[in-house]
């Protein structure tokens, strides 16, 4: 699934396998991000995402495929290559008992930076992410969202070529994801690449410009938002509401020509269907047929949830 | 080099900021050292027992002037026997008897014997000339008349002088019969031992172990805060990131080190022997410590385990290896069993240099045994760590 011009191209991933015993725990994935643009790798937790990841980052050697970096092949020792990419993992990884400007300029002399250039980026970051105030401060004095500023901001201190964001709003309260989102955006606008990875389908369908969907260390779909959501066909989601046997009621419901699947979810029955208007009274019948008493109707657009139920037959949050 | 010395310093700087650290590695072991010297070697009044009868007014300006004297106390004790033990036990520093009929000995210019007792050390030296000064003191007047009495009275001056250089060496008067306890094996080992130089390194060598091991948990912060992949995801190699790591636990323990070797010999004037075998001796004791703190830190999964394994190993081959309790207060097979522990190894070698004025030549065999530690522990070390910061 690697697309675009190899010039554009700031990270490519080919046929990346990794096992841990018997688990396969990602499968033959490919991808590839270009300059400017925000990619989502979408799944529930325990997909795949984070050990992708980790091979993206030179944290974990895959098995087989390679990752390469603005054309230079990436590795755990490939200091170079390693150099384009910033790394916000999961975790808030900064230390607690140093300041926020103690921790930027650790990890900014890490990266290699010498003093002047770090004493720049200590500053322009410090700035970026709103702590200039707060920069001599120890970081275990900071809120969950402050921290994961900081966090961010370590991840572009060195000025990468590719800013990985391993799930950056777990735990995180409204205001403060909101403002992480808009940080986001701001950087792809500046011509970063951006891999995101989360469970959350609002937040891939606001900020990636392709998304992956990824289920049991496979990408089963990649695409636009629109591309996505077209795999399910010219469907409307129908969410039906009923009091009775629902089981009965589904085995009825597939039995009906032209719906593109009927689905079970927190007890409710979900059909994919083209003209959803003009077939409801015909799914209300089939319900009927079996006793059953529809005490509610829902009919809209699918999103990316909907496309993930329609690909593997379960909900992203399970 | 600079990304690992980077690291290192941060993990100095880490402890530097926890308050509690602070007691633990900087407060803690002096006061340790203090309440082990004062267990060693008394207070500041050095304690003299005496045994003299009731009633002779002799014996009383006896004691008076031994209490006199600066830094020297009297205390009575009740018989002879008494008295030896207190001084064996080390509760008083000397003791001295004064025998019945005492006054009436000297008022009459009798010979008499006052028995000291004192221990083999520089304490029990000065006591027995403050106490031989004070008898001298009551027995010169005896010795004159016993001069005045023998000579010519209407003699001249030069004549009474070379009759008093000629009965010089004769037993009249008052006679010291000086006792010294504790002249075995074990006494002798600690002799001339300082109030503080036994407590100094062997809390040295606790603490140092201890703290090191106690900082494992550091480690495993590292990897729970995923501040060890952020480090892994950096250009920064995979042997700079183990050598800042290792070297942050080292930086550490020499920082603790030099402390306590610093503080005891301001506050306390403790001996650390000579500085060109003491420094091997500690150096390598704190390689063996820091990298025994990254085993544990690399090793073990979570904080409250590196917490309870680091204390219960430190505090145990502590107490093995001779840092509770002298090595030669063990038994054969406990003394074998503390050849595994480096604590034993250099206690040995403190003991050589600070007791017996050791050189580097005389501990080569203890600086040896360390070295062969700090090998295995460090590859231990180096392999265990790589490997957690992988997972």
């Amino acid at each position: 699934m690697v697309r675009g011009s190899r010039l554009d191209q700031v990270l490519v991933c080919s046929g990346l396998r990794k096992a841990f015993g018997e688990l396969q725990a990602v499968d033959e994935v490919s991808f590839s991000i270009a300059r400017g643009e925000t990619y989502g790798l979408l799944g529930p937790n325990g997909a795949g995402k984070t050990t992708s990841i980790s091979m993206v980052a030179g944290l974990l050697r895959p098995d087989a495929g390679e990752v390469t970096v603005l054309g230079r092949r990436l590795t755990p020792t490939a200091a170079a290559a390693k150099s384009a990419v910033g790394l916000v993992p999961q975790e808030v990884a900064i230390y607690p008992d140093l300041s926020a400007r103690e921790n930027l300029r650790f990890f900014g002399r890490l990266q290699g930076l010498d003093r002047r250039e770090l004493d720049t980026r200590t500053d322009e970051v410090l700035a970026l992410i709103g702590l200039t105030d707060r920069a001599g401060d120890r970081a275990d004095t900071f809120s969950g969202g402050m921290k994961r500023r900081l966090n961010i901001g370590i991840g572009l201190l060195h000025r990468p070529e590719l800013l990985i964001l391993d799930e950056p709003t777990v735990g995180v309260d409204p205001q403060s994801r909101n403002a992480i989102l808009e940080s986001v955006e701001d950087l792809a606008t500046d011509g970063l690449a951006v891999l995101y990875t989360t469970h959350y389908m609002e937040e891939a369908e606001r900020l990636c410009d392709r998304i992956a969907i990824v289920d049991k260390g496979r990408i089963v779909a990649e695409g636009t938002r629109r591309e996505l959501i077209a795999t399910i066909g010219e469907h409307d989601l129908v969410r039906l509401e009923i009091d009775g046997d629902v089981q009965a009621a589904v085995e009825q419901l597939r039995g009906l020509s032209e719906l593109g699947s009927v689905e079970v979810e927190d007890d409710h029955i979900v059909c994919l269907l083209a003209g959803a208007a003009r077939r409801l009274p015909a799914l209300l019948g089939a319900v009927a047929e079996v006793g059953a008493v529809t005490t509610g109707v829902e009919v809209r657009e699918p999103d990316l949830e909907d496309v993930f139920l329609h690909l593997t037959g379960a909900a992203l949050r399970d | 080099m600079v990304t690992a010395w980077t690291i290192a310093r941060t993990e100095v700087t880490r402890l530097l900021r926890d308050r509690t650290n602070l007691f633990f590695v900087f407060v803690f072991p002096l006061l340790l050292v203090l309440v082990i010297g004062a267990q060693f070697g008394g207070g500041g009044q050095v304690q003299v027992g005496i045994v003299a009868p009731d009633g002779d007014t002799m014996a009383q300006e006896l004691i008076a002037t031994v209490d006199a004297t600066d830094g020297v106390e009297t205390v009575t004790v009740p018989d002879a026997v008494t008295l030896r033990e207190d001084v064996a036990r080390g509760r008083v520093s000397a003791g001295l008897v004064v025998p019945a009929g005492y006054e009436q000995s000297v008022v009459e210019v009798e010979p008499v014997e006052v028995s000291f007792i004192g221990r083999p050390d520089a304490t029990g030296g000065s006591l027995r000339s403050v106490v031989a000064a004070a008898i001298a003191q009551q027995a010169t007047p005896g010795r004159a008349a016993l001069l005045v009495a023998e000579a010519e009275v209407d003699a001249e001056l030069p004549a009474l002088r070379a009759a008093a250089v000629e009965r010089r060496g004769q037993a009249v008067g008052v006679d010291v019969v000086a006792r010294t306890l504790g002249t075995d094996e074990l006494s002798e080992e600690f002799a001339g031992l300082g109030q503080f130089d036994l407590g100094a390194s062997t809390q040295l060598f606790l603490f140092t172990f201890l703290t090191s091991l106690s900082g494992g948990a550091a480690l495993i912060q590292l990897r729970q805060l995923g501040i060890a992949h952020r480090m892994l995801a950096s250009p920064t190699s995979m042997p700079a990131i183990v050598g800042g790591l290792v070297g942050g636990r080292l930086l550490v323990a020499l920082v603790q080190a030099a402390y306590i070797i610093a503080a005891t010999l301001l506050l306390f004037q403790v001996d650390w022997g000579a500085p060109s075998a003491t420094i091997p001796v500690v150096v390598l004791f704190s390689v063996v410590s820091a990298a025994a703190g990254v085993v544990i830190g690399s090793v073990l999964r979570n904080d409250s385990q590196a917490a309870g394994v680091g204390i219960g190993v430190g505090l145990g081959f502590a107490a093995l290896g001779g840092s509770m309790v002298p090595l030669e207060l063990f038994p054969d097979a406990l003394q074998v069993v503390s050849r595994f522990t480096p604590h034993a190894w250099a206690n040995q070698a403190m003991a050589e240099i600070v007791r017996r004025d050791g050189g580097v030549v005389e501990v080569l065999p203890q600086l040896g045994a360390l070295a062969a530690f700090a090998v295995v522990l460090t590859v231990v070390a180096v392999v265990s760590l790589q490997r957690s910061l992988s997972r």
